[in-house]
């Protein structure tokens, strides 16, 4: 058993989508579905400009709040913590796009199932990155198992210090370097 | 559906090693194929410019194969964007026909072929004009790296070095971005850099999406990155930090450039740059400490690659700065790379065309321009003259993206014979008399592709999938077949397979280990840093004095210079650039890219707020540009990381065939306001020499 998390450094992204169309390919998602959302915040003034890019999506939580208030139980979380949607429970409600504080899920408007990150669940068992991981173009992404100290992602969150997007919000499984 | 999803997981996955067509870097790629179709795409590991990742059109682009809107059989146009389908037979005829009365009647001269080369293109398209008896085998460079190609070649004898950015201490990049004109390895090679403590400069009017990645913004006043590069070689001189060891061994003219040098002080590149000359110098002290490990990197388009009357000039600059560090062929500095060895038919079997006597049109009116790549646009303005009557456009869109589409209707219009081979309708293809249907790079092998660069290799793009339309046809076959309706099919007497095994021949490879692999790198072939190579200059040497702009009339020693036009207070300068979605105007029309535009509106110009607010414009307002040459109405996006002289317009846009539907009406293209010109020394398309004004409108 594991506990799936991932880091992503803001850092070294430079907002190039290449995690969120690789992600609808290897999903085989609609072009208007994307697991991924992008955010962005221009700080300071002319020349003296920072502009820090966030890429959202599914962050995990732990005690998930779509689990707790789906009313058909479509969405779980795995042994390995993994918060994923049963498609053939889903009555497409949308109670858990409400409830998300991350906005991070999506209606496939072709099946009319509520859908979010996977963790690419499929790749994993396999031993493989996920999709987003595996393409990021400068390495900002890094994924593991968060409850082994030695991954890469547990090494790199301590010495990055990397936090949760909204600490406030609840314990994650994803953590941002800014 | 999740029976069907459950089902299809079953399915065992093939995988085939391939490259991308997303744009011009051609990464390797991997294809995963279920049921005979195109799933998804991963990075070939061993290829030098993925290294396994790919970016958003690498994985995007390649859902071309299945777009609704491709071209699935030949076309003769009958009217005004009116064409009728007829067969291959009928359309080869008729184009030889053509081409054969045209040059009879006139000589080969007047006929030309145009393309954003590819493996197979590369040797397919000159062969064919040749065959013809013509010279006038051109590229889109004219509008890309024109400018940068004359002034490297002219200096180091290579139209562009490569950087080695994962070992350098101070990078420079001058509108160059390697986080919206994407090569994965490029990326990753900067991030290693950063981690590893370099210093990272962006010189840009706009902080560009590299921004995250570097210590330094300069916001540079757009037109004026030739001040800055003469200013800071001033400083390496004045701070006696320039490698004299390698100046004396390796160069010639030194102390003619010296004394011109004298003149540019940082005080006065202030002046013209808006950089203060505190930080001119700081930056150029720095560099010269770090030397050789410090570099500015070469670019493509960047901000001196067809952008201004000076870049040519700003070119030459930029490779003499880089040889003033000496850091050419030294560890991270600039390299020169190597080639692989590769065979050639066997012309006793196989004979190629004679090389024709003519010179290349365009030549004579530009001799420095770097002649492989020749000065594209020369094929219009020739055709406004009437001295140019037939032209083949392959992979390229030139009636949009090289020059004013006014002016490129116009002149396409006085032509005999326009035949374009594409995979959709584009704005060119609209303009043709025949029209033939190529497949998508998903569906064909191509010729083997050879990769130059520290460490050389090959690669080989190959068929993923069957082909979907059964008119449609691979490019080496449509050249063959319309070679032997000409009548030369003697120089097209071979396969493709044939052409690949013959390129093989000397490495030792096998054809079937290559179809394997995809990708081979020669790690024994590395080019041996700290030994410079003989140049392929005049003097074999580095060019701070050059003849050949002497004799082409020019300046031999780089002066500075203004850019031709430059804004008022009620106006700005337009200035362009890639985002990391799109390329050219290629990947415009793909769904999948094109929901990110959507998305988050990026189709927008970038106004800096001082200015937003002089014209009472709010983020998000709808404006109307206007220039000398046309006018066009977009969205605002007010932002900080804009010089207030220039708005920025993403390149992509503007698609104005209305077969493409998904991306017809969106945006607009820059290339509308941009004066039909050539920059004097390469000829390139000189596309930031527009001065627009802005206003708000209803909507």
């Amino acid at each position: 058993m594991a506990r799936y998390g991932m880091m992503i450094d803001t850092r070294k992204c430079v907002g190039c989508y290449a995690c969120r169309v690789s992600c609808q390919m290897q999903n085989e998602l609609p072009v208007e579905v994307s697991f991924i959302k992008f955010h962005e915040i221009e700080t300071g003034v002319f020349p003296n400009v920072k502009n820090e890019i966030f890429a959202v999506q599914c962050q995990h939580c732990e005690d998930a709040p779509c689990e707790s208030v789906c009313p058909t139980k479509a969405t779980y979380t795995t042994e390995d913590g993994i918060v994923l949607v049963d498609p053939e429970k889903c009555i497409g409600c949308k109670y858990c796009m409400v409830a998300c504080p991350y906005q991070a899920r999506t209606q496939d408007h072709l099946t009319g199932v509520v859908e979010k990150c996977r963790f690419c669940v499929d790749l994993v068992a396999e031993g493989k990155q996920p999709a987003c991981v595996s393409t990021c173009i400068s390495t900002a992404r890094i994924f593991g198992d968060l409850d082994d100290p030695n991954s890469e992602v547990s090494k790199a969150i301590i010495k990055y210090n990397a936090k949760p997007l909204r600490q406030d919000l609840g314990k994650t499984k994803i953590y941002y370097v800014r | 559906s999740s029976k069907y999803v459950k089902a299809s997981g079953k399915t065992e996955i093939k995988e085939i090693a391939s490259t991308c067509n997303g744009c011009s870097s051609k990464c390797g790629i991997i294809g995963h194929i279920k049921n005979g179709r195109l799933w998804k795409l991963t990075g070939h590991p061993d290829h030098p410019s993925s290294k396994g990742k790919l970016c958003a059109r690498g994985h995007g682009y390649a859902t071309l194969v299945y777009s609704k809107e491709r071209l699935t059989q030949p076309l003769k146009r009958v009217g005004e964007g009116k064409f009728e389908p007829i067969s291959w037979d009928q359309a080869y005829k008729e184009i030889a026909d053509k081409l054969n009365t045209i040059i009879k009647e006139n000589g080969p001269g007047v006929v030309s072929l145009t393309e954003d080369p590819r493996a197979t293109g590369k040797f397919y398209s000159p062969r064919f004009i040749q065959a013809l008896g013509s010279p006038n085998y051109y590229t889109h460079h004219v509008v890309c790296s024109n400018s940068r190609d004359a002034g490297f070649f002219h200096t180091l004898g290579v139209t562009a070095t490569s950087a080695d950015i994962g070992s350098s201490k101070y990078i420079m990049f001058i509108g160059r971005s390697y986080g919206d004109a994407i090569r994965p390895s490029s990326v990753q090679s900067l991030a290693d850099a950063k981690e590893k403590g370099a210093k990272i400069v962006i010189v840009d009017p706009r902080l560009n999406n590299t921004g995250n990645f570097a210590n330094e913004w300069l916001a540079i006043r757009p037109g004026t990155d030739l001040a800055l590069v003469l200013a800071m070689s001033h400083v390496l001189i004045k701070q006696n930090l320039y490698d004299t060891e390698f100046i004396k061994n390796y160069s010639i003219g030194f102390e003619e450039y010296a004394k011109e040098l004298e003149n540019y002080t940082p005080e006065w590149a202030e002046k013209l740059t808006g950089i203060s000359a505190d930080t001119i110098t700081r930056i150029a002290t720095d560099m010269g400490k770090a030397k050789p490990k410090a570099l500015i990197e070469q670019s493509w388009r960047g901000a001196f690659g067809c952008n201004y009357e000076n870049s040519t000039e700003t070119g030459r600059a930029v490779a003499l700065f880089n040889a003033m560090l000496g850091n050419i062929q030294q560890q991270g500095g600039s390299i020169i790379g190597a080639k692989s060895h590769l065979g050639a038919l066997d012309p006793a079997k196989y004979p190629s065309p004679k090389k024709p006597e003519l010179k290349k049109a365009g030549q004579e009116e530009f001799p420095l321009a770097y002649e492989e790549q020749g000065v594209a646009t020369i094929v219009a303005k020739n055709a406004m003259e009437g001295k140019m009557k037939a032209a083949i456009f392959h992979h390229a869109n030139p009636a949009l993206g090289y020059g004013n589409p006014k002016y490129m209707k116009k002149a396409f219009s006085k032509m005999d014979l326009i035949v374009t081979i594409d995979v959709q309708m584009s704005e060119t293809a609209l303009l043709s008399h025949y029209i033939l249907p190529d497949v998508t790079y998903i569906e064909r092998d191509e010729a083997i592709e050879s990769l130059s660069g520290k460490t050389p290799g090959i690669a080989l793009r190959q068929q993923m999938v069957e082909k979907v339309h059964p008119e449609t046809k691979p490019i080496h076959q449509i050249y063959s077949e319309l070679a032997k309706a000409c009548g030369f099919s003697q120089y097209f007497n071979f396969s493709l397979d044939e052409l690949n095994e013959a390129m093989l021949a000397p490495t030792g490879i096998t054809y079937q280990q290559l179809r394997q692999k995809g990708t081979i790198m020669f790690p024994d072939m590395t080019v041996e840093l700290g030994k410079m190579p003989e140049l392929k200059t005049p003097s074999k040497k580095v060019e701070f004095s050059s003849e050949k702009f002497k004799e082409a009339g020019f300046s031999p020693i780089v002066k500075w210079g203004e850019p031709k036009v430059s804004p008022k207070e009620d106006s700005f300068r337009l200035i362009t650039g890639k985002q990391a979605i799109h390329s050219h105007s290629q990947t415009a029309n793909t769904p999948i890219l094109m929901q990110i535009t959507k998305d988050y509106d990026l189709e927008r110009i970038w106004m800096n707020p001082v200015r937003a607010k002089d014209l009472g414009i709010k983020d998000g307002d709808l404006v109307e540009v206007k220039s000398s040459e046309a006018v066009s109405k977009v969205r605002v996006k007010v932002t900080e990381r804009i010089h207030p002289e220039a708005i920025f317009v993403p390149s992509h846009y503007g698609i104005t065939s209305p077969y493409q539907k998904t991306a017809v009406g969106v945006g607009f293209g820059y290339m509308e306001h941009v004066p039909f010109d050539f920059e004097a020394r390469s000829g390139a398309g000189n596309i930031q020499e527009v001065i627009v004004k802005v206003r708000k409108v209803k909507g």
